[in-house]
């Protein structure tokens, strides 16, 4: 497949990166020269300098042969007129990023779509939605649905009140009777394992279940998290991301929005009717006492600094908020301020760059989980295929592969060892990636 | 834009122009009555109109030609255009008055008086300059107190000419000569326009919304006329059908208007009949609203703007729930054998500033009287509309103030605390903008409503208390025109001229007659408070 990406800011360079990994054809156009150089060198793809409006660079990227044109740059009008000159030049498929929500919403007045923008995507709406999905049930780091809620992978770290750490997975079962969820993958020190039943839970393992919708609640009862009902929210930073935030949390929870700028305040104020705004500085211990922080179950800071937003969440924590949110937009403080304290950090372009990953490998993969070297995804099982044949655990599966459940006429199954697949099944895989080529085999 | 102060001498010849031009307008006006008192065979009322509108003509054109071409009015001089304007046609509008009373011969005169009745002409009463701006003023500001003791006694022209003031009075003759003469330039006219009426912009030229203001006030009195002349007909078949005609083309232009003036000697009472009543309620009512909210039910068909137009909708509610409680009050003071008639009936006069009566309030007890006042004249109708008060959305401002101070307590210091009003989001420093120019503006209104009370205290006749001096007082400031009996011929000419401006005053809304006041007591240039 021949991929052509426009912008090589922070979402465009990892996307470059994830479908490097998939061995597709990628071309990066950007303005700057270093940040070619630097891609060039680090990551090995082909690149084309000059601003992807133009016709002249676009052909030069050999646009008319490209299954994928991606338009990724801070600036909304180019990834718009990019895409559009992309389409007509011949991309098969093209997805632009916005930053205006009335596009996205309104469909009315002018249809993107028609236009040939195949998909439109907006870092800050994904981020707001992926906060919502936190706060639903905030005893987890991530939580994905799968088919509309038929499975969730839900994540989430072991602590000490945990009752199966220092046991084998095959020892907890008890708590599992039902078998309605089941462990897919964990993260220990940086490194990715594929658990059997004989791997060992520690303290701090950061664990990804898969369940069916009746499991959830089981899934925090096995890993000893209380439930926790989120009322009221604060959050710290008024840019466009807060907005959405505030906008599409003010539906569900009472909120507080703190931002530094007077004018923005105003204009907050005007624009979000049911969000209570306040004007000062969010990083102001005494001002977040003032506002009452204490009776507050979530904490959410969404400022551009990715250093204040995670200095304020630990402030947060200390004065006993339940539920911290912290956007951190440096990937490389992303990678390394996981275990800081701080609940769960966000990062709206690895957002975007998942969601378009996710949408290119349709049907295939369904989630890349940051820190994880492991991917979810989905195959059907074809009709006399050597795998229906006998129970999951007399298949000689790869090594690092786990099935994880399967879709059924519309109804969520976990897979446990005696699960015997059927043609038409449809399968979530969980692999490491040097197993991929494997699973994919297998499915022949 | 031009921000170059005028010389003096160039300022006064831009006043004068614009005054000549609203003169001029006058003048031609006056022809319509002229016609009407020949239909109606009183050649001296038509002469008495002809000679006023060429006088009229003549210093108004006079005054309009030799003094161009002059620079375009400034903002500052906005406000003084409209306050002397009004000033100068509540003058010229009462020489018609003396002019017919001095050249109607005593035996024509007695025709005018209806026959059986027991008094002489009230015409002669005009003799009195001083009666005759008092009546104009009243005519031109949509008040409604009048001198004409009995009104059929003046004539059918001079009755048609006073309705006719009302009418074009409650529209607005800056609106008029903007739509008219087409003289000035937009932002002249938009600050023109401004000084007169509450300058809500509804075409995207200030020319093309005066002409939509006049096409939507021409049609709701010719629908208020014909909805008049079938309700009377139904209702009382024996009524002369001429009458009939007379009455409902004069009544829809006053009520329009809410300006008040009848045609009959004891006003709507004098049909007698309680369905009539309720029949005159609804032109007072059509005339509360405000013409925004006409322009967009009208032309926009925005029909949901019946509940979502918080002015509409207050003074719906504001009718019914005060008109209730005003019963009950006359219910327990056991003063009006039928309390719920004449307590709909007035206060739905009073808080639409018409000023139709049906009542003898002299008789009231002061609870019912103090409601009446505090309750409909002083807070009045819809900002927009021809009506006089502080108007309804001021006071709900002002309710909605309150509630935002209240509520600050509640919220930390650092809160942005928006309000949310008549379908508008505001910031604090916006409210409070908002609310120090209502607040201010109420408080002016109170403070000449209570130095008028006390002059007319002192002025007043025997038989009267101090309540009843508060409402004669707040009727004429609010431009209601509802009367207990301090008002007439015999009253002192110092509580007259009072009224007289401050039946002005109240038509303009306060600030044009201190702006006028603060030029003329310190000129146009700017100083510091």
């Amino acid at each position: 497949m021949k991929i052509i990406i426009s912008g090589g800011g922070d979402v465009g360079v990892y996307l470059a990166k994830l479908l490097e990994q998939e061995f597709h054809d990628i071309i990066l156009i950007d303005i700057q020269k270093e940040k070619l150089e630097f891609v060039e060198k680090n990551l090995g793809i082909a690149t084309v300098l000059g601003d992807s409006t133009s016709y002249k660079v676009l052909k030069e990227a050999q646009v008319e042969e490209a299954d994928l044109l991606i338009s990724v740059t801070s600036i909304e009008s180019t990834n718009i007129i990019s895409t559009l000159i992309g389409k007509k030049m011949g991309a098969k498929y093209t997805i632009a990023r916005i930053n205006n929500m009335e596009y996205l919403i309104d469909k009315t007045t002018l249809d993107l779509r028609d236009l040939g923008i195949d998909d439109l995507i907006s870092p800050e709406s994904l981020a707001a939605r992926e906060i919502k999905y936190i706060l639903k049930s905030p005893a987890l780091t991530e939580t994905f649905d799968i088919d509309g809620g038929k499975l969730t992978l839900m994540g989430l770290y072991l602590d000490r009140d945990s009752p199966v750490i220092n046991q084998t997975i095959a020892e907890t079962s008890y708590l599992n009777p039902d078998k309605l969820f089941m462990i897919v993958a964990l993260n220990r020190k940086g490194k990715t394992i594929i658990p059997r039943g004989n791997t060992k839970l520690y303290q701090g393992d950061h664990v990804y279940f898969i369940s069916k919708e009746e499991g959830k609640n089981k899934v925090l009862a096995y890993a000893g998290k209380k439930p926790l009902q989120i009322k009221n929210v604060l959050v710290v930073g008024g840019s466009r991301t807060g907005k959405y935030i505030a906008h599409r949390l003010s539906k569900y929870y009472d909120i507080k929005l703190i931002e530094k700028d007077q004018e923005k305040s105003n204009f907050l104020a005007l624009n979000l009717p049911k969000v209570q705004i306040v004007n000062g500085n969010g990083t102001d211990v005494s001002l977040l006492q003032e506002e009452g922080i204490k009776n507050y179950d979530a904490f959410v800071s969404v400022t551009g600094n990715a250093e204040t937003n995670i200095f304020s969440c630990l402030v947060a924590k200390e004065l006993g908020v339940k539920k911290t949110i912290a956007m951190v937009e440096n990937i490389g403080l992303f990678d390394h301020s996981q275990k800081i304290g701080v609940d769960t950090l966000i990062n709206k372009k690895l957002a975007a760059a998942n969601f378009i990953f996710r949408n290119i490998q349709k049907g295939n993969v369904f989630s890349h989980l940051y820190g994880i070297d492991a991917e979810i995804m989905e195959f059907t099982v074809k009709k006399n295929s050597r795998i229906s044949q006998k129970p999951i655990m007399e298949l000689d599966l790869p090594e690092n592969v786990v099935i994880s459940g399967v879709i059924r006429k519309d109804k969520g199954y976990i897979t446990l060892g005696d699960f015997h697949l059927k043609p038409n099944d449809r399968v979530m895989v969980f692999a490491l990636q040097q197993s991929m080529k494997k699973v994919e085999a297998c499915f022949k | 834009m031009n921000l170059i102060p005028h010389k003096k001498k160039e300022t006064f010849r831009m006043l004068f122009k614009q005054i000549g031009g609203v003169q001029i307008i006058l003048g031609f006006i006056l022809f319509i009555p002229m016609i009407v008192s020949i239909i109606y065979g009183e050649y001296y009322s038509a002469l008495g109109f002809f000679v006023s509108s060429i006088i009229i003509l003549f210093i108004g054109y006079a005054l309009f030609k030799f003094n161009d071409p002059v620079p375009e009015p400034l903002s500052r001089h906005a406000l003084i255009i409209a306050a002397l304007g009004w000033m100068s046609i509540a003058i010229m509008g009462s020489i018609p008055f003396m002019i017919t009373a001095y050249i109607t011969p005593p035996d024509i005169l007695n025709q005018f008086i209806p026959s059986g009745a027991e008094y002489t002409s009230s015409l002669q009463f005009f003799k009195n300059p001083l009666h005759a701006l008092f009546e104009s003023m009243s005519a031109f500001t949509t008040t409604g107190l009048t001198m004409a003791v009995h009104e059929p006694s003046i004539g059918k022209g001079l009755i048609f000419y006073r309705s006719l003031a009302q009418w074009i009075g409650g529209a607005g003759f800056i609106v008029l000569s903007i739509a008219v003469f087409r003289q000035s330039s937009g932002r002249a006219a938009m600050l023109l326009y401004g000084s007169e009426s509450s300058g809500e912009r509804l075409q995207p030229t200030i020319i093309d919304t005066s002409r939509s203001i006049w096409k939507i006030y021409l049609g709701l009195t010719l629908f208020s006329t014909l909805f008049l002349i079938i309700g009377t007909y139904f209702i009382l078949p024996d009524y002369s059908f001429k009458e009939n005609i007379f009455d409902s083309i004069n009544h829809a232009m006053t009520g329009q208007s809410t300006g008040g003036f009848s045609t009959l000697d004891d006003s709507i009472a004098g049909y007698n009949s309680k369905a009539m009543e309720m029949l005159y309620l609804f032109p007072m009512i059509l005339g509360a609203l405000s013409i925004p909210f006409y322009f967009k039910v009208i032309y926009e068909k925005q029909f949901n703007q019946f509940w979502k137009n918080i002015q509409t909708r207050s003074v719906l509610l504001f009718s019914i729930i005060g008109g209730i409680i005003l019963s009950f009050l006359l219910l327990k003071s056991g003063f009006e054998t039928e309390p719920f008639r004449k307590g709909i009936f007035q206060f739905v006069s009073a808080l639409t500033t018409t000023g139709w009566q049906t009542a003898d309030i002299n008789g009231w007890d002061s609870s019912s009287v103090v409601f009446i006042v505090m309750g409909a004249m002083i807070v009045g109708g819809a900002a927009g509309a021809t009506v006089g008060g502080i108007k309804i959305i001021r006071v709900l401002l002002i309710l909605k103030g309150v509630q935002w101070h209240i509520n600050g307590y509640f919220v930390s210091d650092n809160a942005v605390q928006v309000v949310e009003f008549n379908q508008k989001r505001l910031l604090p420093e916006e409210m409070n903008k908002e609310l120090a120019s209502a607040a201010t503006f109420s408080f002016i209104y109170l403070l000449l409503v209570l130095i008028s009370t006390l002059i007319t205290y002192y002025y007043m006749g025997d038989g009267y208390t101090i309540t009843e001096a508060l409402f004669e007082s707040a009727s004429a400031q609010g431009t209601v025109g509802l009367s207990c009996g301090i008002t007439g011929p015999s009253m002192s000419p110092v509580l007259e001229l009072t009224y007289f401006f401050q039946m002005w005053i109240g038509r303009l809304e306060i600030i044009p007659v201190l702006v006028l006041l603060r030029t003329i007591i310190w000129g146009t240039k700017p100083k510091v408070v």
